[in-house]
This record gives C-alpha cells, structure tokens and sequence, in this order.
C-alpha cells in the first residue's frame, strides 16, 4: 500500500490520480518468471511469437520478485513448494496481483483428492485476482485471465472505501 | 597493414549481415501474430472445451438420463447430478460441473451412452473472479446450441474467424 492509499476520500484528485495510476498499472504488469509445471509450457507459448503476451504489456518476464507486478502461479503447487511461493509473493513489491493458471494451481485439479503432497488451491497461501481454469489453459484462455486482471486493475482506487472492507473486486453479474 | 584493416573492417559487416539473414528474412514476412481478443486462431473441431449438455430438438428436453455414469467415471470428480423422474421420463434435475477440477480429459462425453454431454464447444476463455464462477450449472451449460459431431465441416461458418494459419 502506498502513502496515499486510503487516506483521502473521493475527490477528483484522487479519482484523476486514480485514472493515471491504474493506466500506468494496468498497462504494464510485468510478470514473474515462475513456473511450476506443464502450465508453465503454455505460458511460454503465450509469451512467444504466435500469442505475444507483449501486445498487453505483459510480456517482459521478470527473474526477480523485485521487479515484477503479477505472479502466475503455473501448476501443480506442492507443500514443498508452497513456502517458497509466499516468500517470493511476500518479495514482490506492492502492488502486486496473482493468477492462478490451470486446475492443479486453482484447487489441486486431478491431486485434489487422494494426494497427500499438493497444496489444495494457491489460495490457501497467497491471495488470488484471476482464475483461469484448464488443464493446462490455452494460450487464448490465459490472455483473456490477464484482460480480466487488467479489468480489475481499472476499477481500483488510492481513496477510502465506502465501507472498512476492502473489495477489489468488480461487481458480479 | 591499410589494406588488412579494410579488409577486417567489411569482412566483419559481411559476416554480421550472413548471419543476420534470417532476422532479416523474416522481417519482411508477415507477422504470425494472433491479435487475439479481436481475432481468434482457427481451433479444430474436435479441441476439447467447456462442456455443453444437449438437448434433444423434438421434446426440447436434455438427453441426459442422469445415470451417473460420467460422474463415476471422472478421475477429478467434478460432476454432480441428481435425476429426477423414474423408467424413460428420467432426466438430469441439477448438473453441476465444476471447473476448477476438471482435467479435461474427455471420459464423461465418451462414457455418455446417450452422447447428452459434448466438450466440442470451442469455448474456451473461461476465467473469473472467484472460484464459485468457475462452477457451471444447467442453464449456463445448455445456453450454447452447437453441437458438431465428426459429420460436421471443419470450418463452419460464424464459427468466428479464422487466424493466419
């Protein structure tokens, strides 16, 4: 969170500020280079020439949390994996969004029952914008996750909440 | 020690463009870019997508029976159904698939005995939210009319564009 995250109500500075930032945010999420699995592979294809994840802006895979926006959880999180998840979650700098990509990083997929090694769902340890399901996602299926997370970036705010919760997300249909 | 320099200094331009050709070869063909959210990729028929339950075209009905096969036999579990109605008058009552299990592998449509479930549906771009909306009932899932079967054509028309292929 920001210096000015919260601290004013409504006004049109802060919604002038807000069309800024999130044009700059939504424009730019650069994700981290991070993959579990055979997701991993798709989000490789969607990054090549043929998708060119590039033409939203988020194309330029980052090595290091430090310089990444979004996280794409791409497969199959596993207990041992999972503390490294939330250590690189907690490295990336705010703000920061994740999706999570294919069956297994959703609710465990096919591992759901009767495996005792996987993690049931990324949500259980970081906190998840889109979901995009697949086995593994098409590259067109994670590029319309990654319009959907642009989507949600354009409805957030720096100013105060009507209310103390806090919802970032759009309203449902 | 004039003339070798010279010949150093247009030896190495030569090998960089040798070496470049390729870059520049297809820098002069057209871009096989999708530009995806105004243009789809062709997709063959038989890609496996989000599921549609049929309906059968003189009762208006699903076909579906609700004999609990695919749900026996789907390795993630993600369908539920209950039937009501008992002999010939039974059908489907509540079909829920849950796509944040499913594997897409395809065994529940080759298991249906009354081909009442299809994944031939070329919708694929099915992100959300929250996972409740990756949970998908009867209506959303009979909302879609196609239903293509190997007599179909490949390339039927209104089945959105077709990409560079």
């Amino acid at each position: 969170m920001s210096l000015l995250q919260g601290r004013f109500e409504p006004n049109i500075v802060t919604t002038s500020l807000d069309w800024l930032f999130n044009w700059a945010r939504k424009s730019s999420p650069w994700p981290m280079t991070f993959g579990l699995a055979c997701c991993a592979i798709e989000m490789m294809a969607t990054g090549a020439s043929r998708f060119d994840l590039d033409r939203l802006g988020a194309g330029v895979f980052r090595p290091s949390p430090r310089q990444s926006d979004v996280m794409i959880v791409a497969g199959t999180v596993t207990e041992k994996m999972a503390p490294r998840i939330k250590t690189l979650y907690d490295q990336m700098p705010d703000p920061k969004w994740v999706i999570a990509m294919g069956a297994c990083a959703i609710s465990g997929g096919p591992f759901y029952y009767d495996a005792y090694h996987v993690v049931k769902g990324v949500d259980l340890i970081i906190p998840v914008d889109v979901y995009v399901p697949g086995c593994p996602p098409t590259p067109e299926a994670l590029i319309y996750g990654v319009l959907k997370l642009q989507e949600q970036i354009t409805h957030d705010t720096i100013a105060k909440r009507p209310s103390g919760k806090v919802s970032l997300l759009p309203a449902q249909a | 020690m004039r003339s070798r320099y010279l010949r150093d200094l247009f030896g190495g331009l030569w090998s960089i463009l040798v070496s470049l050709r390729v870059t520049l070869r297809y820098l002069f063909t057209p871009a096989i870019t999708t530009q995806y959210p105004d243009e789809h990729r062709f997709q063959p028929l038989r890609t496996l997508n989000r599921h549609s339950l049929t309906i059968e075209e003189a009762t208006g009905k699903l076909k579906c029976t609700a004999c609990n096969l695919c749900a026996v036999i789907c390795p993630t579990r993600c369908i539920e159904l209950t039937g009501a109605g008992k002999g010939k008058e039974r059908r489907a009552d509540t079909f829920i698939i849950d796509h944040n299990l499913c594997m897409y592998c395809n065994l529940c449509v080759e298991v249906c005995p009354f081909d009442a479930i299809t994944m031939w549906t070329r919708i694929g771009e099915l992100s959300a939210y929250t996972r409740s909306g990756l949970v998908y009932d009867q209506p959303t899932m009979t909302a879609d009319r196609f239903y293509p079967t190997p007599m179909t054509p490949e390339r039927p028309a209104g089945a959105g564009k077709v990409g560079s292929a």
